[in-house]
């Protein structure tokens, strides 16, 4: 019964542990959603098998965004102003954590939607995409979990550099000549997994950036990219991770240029 | 005001030992107390008192010194020494421990009106807020007549503590608190006669009353921040639980949420921002405001542990009051919902006119209270 005199009390480490491992949770269902709906989308998986699961973990999801909330509430009104911090910051990625399932939905409507499964090169692109983006949901748990700075920071350049992927992609395909009856469902679905590794890159800077510089990442992207471009090159910062992306993703590159 | 100690950085270990010390100082600060009161003597006490023969006058006092303190468990443990020191009847104290009860609701209150620049969270935070309030004036409505005509409280506790095996030790009372404490009063009352060379009398009595009450005062203070500190992650878990309950764990949580802080208004205040924020609803909230008033009973209990049997009957008195005042109004849900629609009515009020606002607040903590006195005494 003295665990009360512990201290625990005096840093309100608890709630907040508690809060946060919750959060996690939210991360894994997130990934859950979006692999699961990613793999129906790909041709994976049969859309009417997944179906119950998706939107049973879709609700799990929104459940306990609202539950960290409330929790959210209680924490500020009991301990002092020095947890308000920390309770922004959960305030504002819960939410990131909670469209993660909503872009599981919606790739799951695409699925459904879609009058055939990807194929060719614009698949073989997605899986990658689908894996890196999976890959990243998972370590985004883990550096949130041991608060990995340096981990975060190689999330964040990682999830910049599939943003701007998906982007190139989401050009070639409206710029390009040759109408194809999957046109869109290839934009939506870049666009989807674009707007996941976002998310996903909000709350990894949640581990790096102070509470008011939340979401905005763009100074660790263009130093990152600055170590590794060559200095000569003059090109403008905001382009910068796209032509280093680019340049990893060559043949990928290459193979919608041909398009 | 700079704070001159931040309780916050105190480790766990000083925290405890600080408490057990502040408990201490304030139970020495209440045999102190009585001591003084006792030095008086009887025709200055009696005149001191006469006031409070007219129970409505008792009431606003205890209305009004509460609000002004803001802290029942001051008023209540001050009216506990005062009772134990023979000097104040208990039919004359009932009336100021009903009164603590709704002066001390008006932290609360004050509370949310730091959400007045949102009309909807405000609301929810001052119906929430005001729903104590409510219930203490309809609780003193209702059980102050009754009390009048029948003596049920006094009564009861009476034979409480006739029941409870306090003479077994040649018919006297001996509480080894009192005894723990008596010294250090002795010490504190010689420490300041001696060096100013004054006899027992109304100077050396008011002095040392003054004195008490200060400690009384700042050692409650001490406590309940240290209580808050040490309790706050125990709180913040107890009351993730009952967000969306209502009933008998609410009533049970906040009775101890409140005896461990030694303070209602902590509990109450506390709810105010979830009720604004809408988290809690105002029908689960109120249970826990109805334990935080059986909670506070624990700081005059306490007290009386160093003034024998007179104190613990005017702490049972209180803690009979908040247990007959929540039997009330908690078991019936339409009983229970006349406080709540009462107070949700109050902020409507309040929310299409702040002028409603002062109206309540200073009406009826201050200028009614005030006008009591005056007219009663």
């Amino acid at each position: 019964m003295f665990d009360w005199f512990t201290g625990k009390g005096e840093t309100g480490g608890v709630g907040l542990e508690k809060m946060r491992t919750e959060f996690g949770q939210m991360l894994d269902a997130g990934r859950h959603a979006f692999d699961t709906a990613a793999n129906a989308f790909l041709g994976g998986t049969d859309v009417e098998v997944i179906r119950q699961d998706l939107f049973k973990t879709d609700k799990r999801i929104n459940r306990a965004e609202r539950r960290i909330r409330r929790q959210i509430v209680v924490h500020a009104s009991v301990h002092s102003a020095a947890q308000f911090p920390a309770c922004l910051v959960l305030m504002s990625i819960v939410k990131d954590a909670e469209r993660l399932g909503d872009y599981g939905k919606n790739l799951f409507d695409l699925a459904e939607l879609a009058p055939r499964p990807p194929q060719g090169e614009h698949r073989d692109a997605l899986v990658r995409l689908k894996d890196r983006i999976s890959d990243s949901m998972a370590a985004c748990r883990e550096a949130f979990d041991a608060n990995d700075k340096d981990a975060a920071t190689e999330l964040i350049v990682e999830a910049k550099q599939i943003e701007d992927l998906c982007d190139e992609r989401v050009r070639g395909l409206v710029r390009g000549a040759p109408p194809d009856a999957m046109a869109p469902a290839y934009v939506l679905a870049y666009r989807y997994f674009k707007r996941v590794s976002s998310h996903v890159r909000n709350v990894a800077s949640s581990v790096v950036q102070p509470l008011h510089k939340l979401d905005f990442t763009s100074k660790i992207t263009s130093e990152d990219a600055a170590r590794e471009e060559p200095p000569q090159k003059e090109t403008p910062q905001k382009e910068t991770p796209q032509k280093e992306t680019s340049q990893k993703e060559a043949g990928q590159k290459d193979a919608t240029q041909k398009e | 005001m700079p704070r001159l100690i931040d309780t916050r950085r105190i480790p766990w270990l000083a925290r405890l030992i600080l408490l057990l010390l502040m408990v201490y100082a304030f139970l020495a600060a209440i045999e102190l107390f009585k001591n003084a009161i006792g030095m008086i003597g009887q025709g200055a006490a009696d005149r001191l008192f006469s006031g409070l023969e007219n129970p409505f006058a008792g009431l606003a006092v205890g209305i009004l010194v509460t609000a002004l303190m803001q802290s029942s468990s001051v008023t209540t443990s001050m009216v506990v020494a005062l009772v134990g020191s023979g000097e104040l009847e208990l039919q004359y104290a009932v009336p100021i421990v009903m009164g603590a009860n709704i002066g001390t609701s008006i932290t609360c209150a004050l509370v949310s009106l730091g959400h007045v620049t949102r009309s909807a969270e405000f609301r929810r935070a001052f119906a929430g807020a005001t729903a104590h309030d409510v219930f203490n004036l309809l609780s003193v409505t209702l059980l102050f007549p009754l009390e009048l005509a029948t003596g049920y409280l006094r009564h009861g506790a009476q034979w409480l503590v006739r029941a409870l095996p306090l003479e077994a030790v040649g018919g006297e009372f001996h509480s080894p608190v009192k005894t723990a404490v008596e010294w250090l009063a002795e010490l504190v009352q010689s420490c300041v006669q001696r060096p100013l060379g004054l006899g027992e009398g109304k100077l050396l009595a008011a002095l040392l009353a003054g004195m008490a009450a200060a400690i009384i005062v700042a050692a409650l203070v001490v406590i309940t921040k240290n209580m808050r500190v040490l309790m706050a992650d125990r709180i913040e878990q107890w009351l993730n639980r009952v967000l969306s309950r209502s009933g008998l764990l609410g009533l049970a949580i906040g009775a101890v949420i409140t005896a461990a802080v030694q303070s209602s208004s902590i509990t109450t205040s506390l709810l105010v921002p979830m009720f604004g924020a809408g988290v809690l609803k105002l029908e689960a909230g109120f249970p826990i405001m109805l334990g935080a008033n059986i909670g506070t009973t624990i700081t005059a209990l306490l007290a009386s542990t160093v003034t024998g049997p007179a104190g613990l009957t005017i702490a049972l008195v209180h803690l009979l009051f908040n247990v007959s005042g929540t039997l009330v109004f908690f078991p019936f849900n339409f009983i229970r919902r006349i406080p709540i629609r009462l107070s949700e009515k109050l902020a409507d009020l309040a929310l299409r006119n702040w002028i409603w606002i002062v109206v309540y607040l200073v009406g009826v903590f201050i200028l009614v209270p005030l006008a009591g006195i005056l007219i009663w005494r």
